[in-house]
């Protein structure tokens, strides 16, 4: 079973949304009322229960019912009156009480409670008198002691009962049997119905999982089972458009009266209507073999030892259950196909002739109907499929038919990936390996489920393309398998180079490389290849962005040096999960030492070639939850933060433009024309397609181009505007001159729905999460911009750190506080950091941030050494990639961190940079986040206040060039209230007010 | 004098810019009142302090979700005796009466000086234009129009941009004008090029800044040739600054932003100015990449450490702070009279703290004070309202020559208005009281109106 049911519950199977309505009636409790003499009989060869058990599980069925036995008719009528049954199936002779009154005084009972008597010897009840058998027996059937007569009887009443639901939900196809006599009837019966569940389940498209074979199960054709003319005609009348076969006995009443050709006018009749209907005649007289073929019917002789094969041959041949053989109007056969596959493929060669031939006969419907195909059978009928006699666009027309179908049967589904029916354009995600998939690979699924059934008609996402990229999931069991055959041992003091060396040196496992070298064989877009950790992505602990991405360009002319890259960034993923970075973050969020598995997602790598440069025109990220909402925006609205290329820029801090999905004109970053030449994106990543030679470790591959230089780039004329230096002006054109990315064909002249697609996005994954979330897209531009797909690559939670108990911060301690800030993230109160480490404002440089993030990793490192957290306080955006615009810690160099200060400073003019992974972690691990203005409580400030005095006066741990780092004898006592914004860190622990009102 | 002063306080004791202005001016032009006993007579001061008209208005409008907004607008017609009254709308949530009086008040002087016709006077709104959609700020401009085009025309007040208000809403607020008068005339400045806009006008400030110090040169016989040029910043100002020092001959060795600075002794040429441009303006890089494309110069980055600006101390004739205010202090006016610098041209908005102001003037050197040398972009505006009128557009030649003209002018007056009141040579001196004077004059010709 490759998707967990409990993860994909039945609402997010849109395709088979269908199918969970089929079948509503389950015969589960059976009532066999049978003298202990029969019952021996029955139970020879072991209980009825177990052998309806063993017969459903041998046909893949199911939950078999439970039968429960009484011996006598009273028996039968107490049972009846305390529990409820779904069929009662009586022997003959009962003590007391024979069937036949046990029958009627359960009728009386419960009309719609179908009785079947079994018998073993049908001499004294046969014929019996009609009044009799159908007032008080629904159907009589001769046992001898078949397990999978038990089976027909059960699912021959469950199909008389949900008929009428299953053709009106699903047009599910009806073949009626008509056959008067109890013996043949109990043999042919079962027959059928084994066919017809075997065939069913050999020819379901085998790219499905097992739970939805299961499910399709249901769409199996019904049998209904007629005792006369009459009976056969209503049925025949009623379900017509359903009916897709017609099996008869010849002799059976009509007028009350047996007659020897019953059958045959039946089945003329139904030929006169449906020339090309399949028609069976079933008979022991001989003579009606020339009558058949007269019709024309197929014919098989009941007394013939070939019997079952003969029926299995009619199922495959005339019902569409075997290979499609495509023939020539002659009949003589050019090609056949076994699958889907291979029958798009043979559509595409067969010759017109063929191909009208078969149209003109249903054949193509007919054997879509087997596979329950439902709507596309009916959309090939050659009522649908155009002009026959124009044959190109015919053929056209049913190829793309079928091509639609597969790749909406992979929709929402994560297949095993086979080497041999594997196709880039239908199968969007499948997976390599046992075991888990990882956070990643898990939340992508999820949401690819959600995005199959958008919430309503007008819904954007009903208009909008919008969907994952084609994705090859890697399970954990490779990572397993890869350590363990490499005898590959983790110690702390491995430094990332070696790791990496020692992954790169190590052979992946054989299944692993043979698939991965199949799958590579099947795809020729560029590629990323990135991680999906068990542990990666899970609430509270969201490792988001700390393993590597490597992406590949994967158009080598050599195919070998493609594997081998691919092959090579598997192993650079891998050799991630021992990485320092995620190794400390792990510590700093309890999770223990390496026993961290992983699955790598390998996808394709969302964009276009342009001018030999591979970049989607849009990525981002959005997150549900706003911390920083400003004039009409609410938090719940959400944030979103965009860039052209690669979305390295946004994921890393770089400069991006953040927008709110509701208010996407409200662009607080390009207020003026000078703001948005401050703010502007100047750079972007790409993958360039012409440097397929090596993997690189460190830059992942990729390239940094100036947003100038690629401004012949179609997405650079589309979606950035032109700087008019004469006017000091910005034009919403591309016209000679400085582009400036503003997106404003997008966010301001709305020529594509990003904001309202992110709006919906965060509203679903919300839901259905059941927490705030985080989200990385891209967007491919189509040959116009409302053209363009919107690729959804990641999705995880996020905290808002809003669900501590209540903390309220009075006036008083306000006072007593050395930092006061009126922008605080977080929520709660902290009393356990004794060690502060500031950078001094007095000596800081912007041009030497890189320089004070590596003195702040040292003594990161002595804290995280003597167990000891500490309060950070510095200017500008940590954990930035641009070293200009603050300092560019990375997670490791702060891992100690139990609260962060962020003082505004003039030097670093940086928004919050909330689509960074960096702060993704911060507010995950609930770490108090306090921005405070450099104003310092001057005139024109927001009373946001730093003590300086108190933090220089204090005696240094460490006296360093740009830090300093204070121990102090008792902890600080930190307070953040949420709501309001607003944090405090006290002088001393004893100032806390113990009662206080707020506002006091 | 005090009385003066007291009486504006009394009057308005909330307006505190306004009252420092106002104290400023007259202590600059005390001489003048000391010496012409006319002006105390006609009560100058409590006429020129007092706006010709104020109008304040609601400017109602809707933002996009529907909410309507309501805002303040301002007029304050300050002077109108030499010309139409003419200066900015500013369009910031820290706009109050006050804060639009005391720049109107100023802009009556700065106008005055260029030369040209132009009364003083300056709009705006507490309208935040941070993070509106392009579609409210047409509103609010329209809903504002709606109510200032009553009190504006080309002969009457023609207001311009300022903090606020760029391109875009100029366009907006002219598009409404004339929907509402029926008529296209030159009634704002900074207007668009296709559509009665200047040229000259991002060069107009730093040609200003060069054409003034030939002008100081001249007074000494000489000119900008081989003359060696320290120039700070990097932007509009600092690029322009050097692309007319080039072209009359000079020689650039330095310019900087946030991050520090290069020196380059040879001399930034014409080649490696247009690197300067493309990195600060499409590319907006740092200016350190200049070092790295040339390495024969020397990038210093700041050193905040430093308690003054190593760009100021290298061997120069000539010093064009074109950065920030207060970016030459005392120890850097020091440092620049020491490496041979005589010629100061200020480019930015008061470059030079009182101190360094004060060496300068000590020492006699050729000080253009900002509100003469950075006159350039004001008289633009002036030369916009005058092909408007004359439904002409120039070429850039025209427009850049009669920029020199103009700075020609202003420097002739600054020199007349400081060798009358007997401090020769002192620009400070010349500027003020020269902008000052033809205003009264002006005042006083066309009676008590």
């Amino acid at each position: 079973m490759v998707v967990n049911p409990t993860f994909f519950p039945t609402s997010f199977d849109p395709h088979f949304k269908v199918f969970h309505e089929l079948m509503p009636f389950k015969v589960q409790e059976i009532l066999l009322v049978s003298s202990l003499y029969d019952a021996y009989i029955m139970e020879e060869d072991g209980s009825i229960t177990t052998r309806l058990i063993h017969e459903y599980h041998g046909l893949n069925l199911s939950k078999a019912p439970k039968v429960t036995r009484v011996s006598t008719g009273e028996e039968a009528l107490a049972a009846l009156g305390t529990k409820k049954y779904d069929l009662v199936i009586t022997m003959p002779y009962l003590a007391g009480m024979n069937a036949f009154n046990l029958g009627r005084q359960i009728k009386e009972a419960s009309p719609t409670l179908p009785v079947v008597l079994l018998t073993h010897n049908l001499r004294s009840l046969f014929p019996l008198p009609p009044d009799l058998e159908r007032r008080s027996i629904d159907d009589v059937y001769l046992w001898c002691c078949e397990d999978d007569l038990l089976m027909a009887i059960i699912k021959n009443v469950e199909d008389h009962a949900n008929v009428d639901n299953d053709t009106a939900k699903a047009m599910v196809r009806v073949i009626i049997y008509v056959e008067d006599s109890p013996d043949y009837r109990s043999l042919f019966l079962p027959a059928i119905y084994r066919e017809v569940v075997r065939q069913t389940q050999a020819v379901l498209d085998e790219s499905i999982n097992e739970r939805h074979r299961l499910l399709r199960m249901r769409a199996r054709p019904k049998i209904l089972m007629a005792h006369s003319y009459e009976e056969a005609l209503k049925l025949y009348e009623t379900y017509k458009p359903f009916v897709f076969a017609v099996i008869s006995d010849a002799r059976f009443p009509q007028n009350g009266k047996v007659e020897g050709r019953a059958g045959e006018r039946f089945l003329s009749l139904i030929r006169k209507e449906v020339p090309d209907l399949p028609l069976l005649m079933l008979s022991s007289e001989a003579e009606n073999r020339r009558r058949a073929e007269e019709i024309p019917a197929v014919f098989i002789a009941k007394q013939s030892p070939e019997i079952h094969r003969e029926l299995h041959h009619f199922f495959l041949t005339y019902l569409g259950f075997g290979d499609f053989v495509f023939r020539m109007p002659d009949g003589s056969p050019i090609c056949s196909a076994s699958n889907i596959v291979e029958f798009e493929w043979e559509l595409t060669q067969v010759p017109d002739e063929s191909l009208q031939y078969h149209a003109l006969r249903n054949h193509f419907s007919n054997w879509m109907m087997a596979r329950s195909e439902v709507r596309l059978a009916r959309s090939l009928h050659r009522d649908f499929i155009g002009d026959i006699n124009q044959i190109g666009a015919m053929r056209e027309n049913i190829i793309s038919k079928v091509r639609s179908l597969r790749r909406l049967r992979q929709q929402g589904v994560i297949t095993v990936f086979n080497r041999n029916t594997y196709d880039s354009d239908i199968n969007e995600f499948v997976k390599i390996g046992d075991g888990p998939i990882g956070g990643k690979a898990r939340g992508l699924a999820f949401m690819w489920g959600c995005l199959q059934q958008p919430e309503s008609d007008d819904s954007v996402l009903t208009r909008y393309r919008v969907c994952i990229p084609r994705s090859l999931v890697v399970s954990a069991q490779g990572f397993d398998d890869f350590v363990s055959q490499n005898n590959l041992f983790f110690t702390s003091e491995m430094s990332d180079e070696h790791i990496a060396d020692l992954f790169l040196d190590a052979t992946l496992p054989s299944w692993l490389r043979q698939e991965l070298e199949a799958y590579i064989q099947l795809c020729s877009f560029p590629l990323s290849v990135r991680s999906s950790s068990l542990l990666e992505d899970g609430q509270f602990r969201p490792y988001a962005g700390l393993y590597s991405t490597y992406f590949l360009t994967n158009n080598h002319d050599n195919f070998d040096e493609r594997l081998t890259q691919l092959e090579a960034a598997v192993k650079m993923v891998y050799a991630s999960t021992w990485f320092e970075s995620p190794q400390a973050f792990s510590r700093g969020v309890g999770s223990g030492g390496r026993d961290d598995s992983m699955a790598v997602i390998i996808q394709e790598l969302v964009g276009t070639d342009y001018n030999g440069r591979w970049y989607p025109a849009v990525s981002g990220v959005a997150q549900s939850h706003n911390y920083y909402p400003v004039q009409d925006m609410q938090p719940s609205e959400g944030i979103a933060h965009i860039a052209l290329g690669v979305g390295k820029t946004v994921v890393e801090g770089e400069r991006n433009l953040r927008f709110s999905p509701a208010h996407p004109q409200q662009l607080i970053q390009f207020s003026t024309v000078e703001d948005i030449l401050e703010n502007c994106q100047r750079q972007l990543y790409a993958l360039d397609m012409d440097n397929r030679d090596c993997l690189n470790r460190h830059n992942a591959n990729l390239t940094r181009y100036d947003v100038q230089d690629v401004a012949e780039d179609l997405p650079v004329g589309l979606l950035a505007s032109t700087y008019i230096p004469e006017e000091h002006r910005i034009r919403d054109v591309n016209m000679a001159g400085v582009k400036i990315l503003t997106f404003a064909q997008i966010l301001k002249h709305s020529l594509y729905p990003l904001g309202d697609i992110l709006s919906e996005l965060l509203t679903i994954g919300r839901a259905g999460m059941g927490s705030e979330v985080e989200i990385e897209f891209a967007v491919k531009l189509g040959k116009t911009l409302e053209e363009s797909i919107f690729y959804l690559l990641q999705i995880r939670p996020m905290v808002t750190g809003g669900e501590r108990a209540d903390v309220g911060i009075c006036d008083h301690e306000i006072e007593q506080s050395f930092i006061y800030s009126t922008q605080s993230l977080g929520h709660g109160r902290i009393s356990s950091i004794s060690d502060i480490i500031f950078v001094r404002p007095e000596s800081f440089d912007p041009a030497a941030t890189r320089d004070i993030a590596r003195e702040i990793g040292e003594v990161n490192r002595r804290l995280q050494a003597e167990g000891r957290n500490h309060l950070l306080i510095g200017p500008g955006r940590w954990g930035t990639n641009d070293h200009w615009l603050g300092i560019p810690v990375q997670w490791s160099d702060i891992s100690a961190v139990q609260a962060i200060v962020e003082v505004r400073s003039k030097l670093l003019r940086a928004d919050p940079s909330q689509g960074s992974h960096f702060f993704q972690n911060i507010t995950s691990l609930g770490i108090p986040y306090l921005t405070v203005d450099e104003k310092n409580g001057e005139n024109g400030s927001n009373g946001d206040r730093i003590d300086w005095d108190w933090l220089f006066n204090f005696p240094a741990a460490h006296d360093g060039k740009w830090i300093r780092h204070l121990r102090l004898d008792y902890p600080l006592t930190i307070k953040c209230e949420g709501p309001e914004s607003t944090g405090i860190i006290l002088y001393r622990e004893d100032l806390v007010q113990r009662t206080c009102t707020i506002g006091d | 004098m005090e009385k003066i002063v007291e009486m504006i306080q009394a009057r308005d004791p909330e307006q505190r810019e306004f009252h420092q202005a106002v104290d400023e001016v007259i202590e600059s032009v005390k001489p003048v009142l000391d010496r012409n006993p006319e002006y105390r007579q006609q009560a100058v001061l409590e006429r020129i302090t007092e706006p010709e008209r104020v109008v304040m208005f609601r400017v109602p409008w809707m933002a996009d979700n529907g909410h309507v907004q309501v805002n303040r607008g301002f007029r304050v017609e300050m002077n109108s005796a030499i010309g139409p009254y003419k200066g900015g709308l500013r369009f910031h949530p820290s706009v109050n009466l006050g804060i639009i009086k005391f720049l109107a008040f100023e802009q009556v002087f700065k106008n005055s000086l260029t030369t040209l016709a132009m009364g003083g006077g300056k709009g705006g709104s507490d309208f935040d234009p941070k993070g509106k959609s392009d579609m409210e700020v047409m509103r609010f401009c329209q809903s504002f129009m709606a109510e200032l085009y009553r009190h504006i025309g080309p002969n009457t007040d023609v207001p311009a941009g300022d903090i606020g208000v760029g391109a875009r809403e100029i366009g907006y607020l002219f598009g409404m004008y004339k929907k509402l008068r029926n008529e296209f005339t030159g009634v704002l400045t900074g207007k668009s090029l296709n559509w009665g806009g200047s040229l000259i006008r991002p060069e107009a400030t730093g040609y200003g800044v060069v054409y003034f110090a030939a002008e100081m040169l001249a007074t000494r016989g000489e000119t900008l040739e081989n003359k060696t040029c320290l120039v700070s910043g990097s932007g509009n100002v600092a690029q322009f600054t050097t692309e007319k020092i080039l072209e009359l001959g000079g020689r650039v060795v330095t310019m900087s932003d946030s991050s520090g600075y290069i020196y380059d002794e040879g001399g930034i040429d014409r080649d490696k100015l247009k690197f300067i441009m493309e990195l600060k303006n499409i590319r907006r890089g740092r200016i350190s990449d200049y070092a790295d494309v040339y390495p024969e110069a020397i990038y210093t980055p700041v050193d905040p450490a430093l308690d003054y600006n190593p760009l100021w101390n290298h061997p120069a004739d000539c010093a064009f702070p074109s950065a920030t205010q207060n970016e030459i202090n005392d120890k850097d006016a020091t440092n620049l009279l020491a490496n041979g610098v005589y010629l100061v041209s200020e480019g930015a908005n008061m470059p030079s703290t009182p101190e360094a102001v004060d060496q300068f003037i000590d020492q006699q050197i050729l000080y253009g004070p900002g509100k003469a040398a950075n006159a350039g972009g004001v008289a633009v505006s002036g030369l916009e309202m005058a092909q408007n009128s004359m439904r002409l557009a120039w070429p850039r030649e025209e427009v850049d020559s009669r920029l020199k003209h103009i700075m020609e002018s202003i420097h002739r007056t600054c020199v007349d208005a400081g060798k009358s009141y007997g401090a020769e040579g002192n620009y400070v001196i010349g500027a003020n009281i020269a902008g000052f004077i033809k205003v009264v004059d002006a005042m006083l010709d066309q009676g008590l109106v």
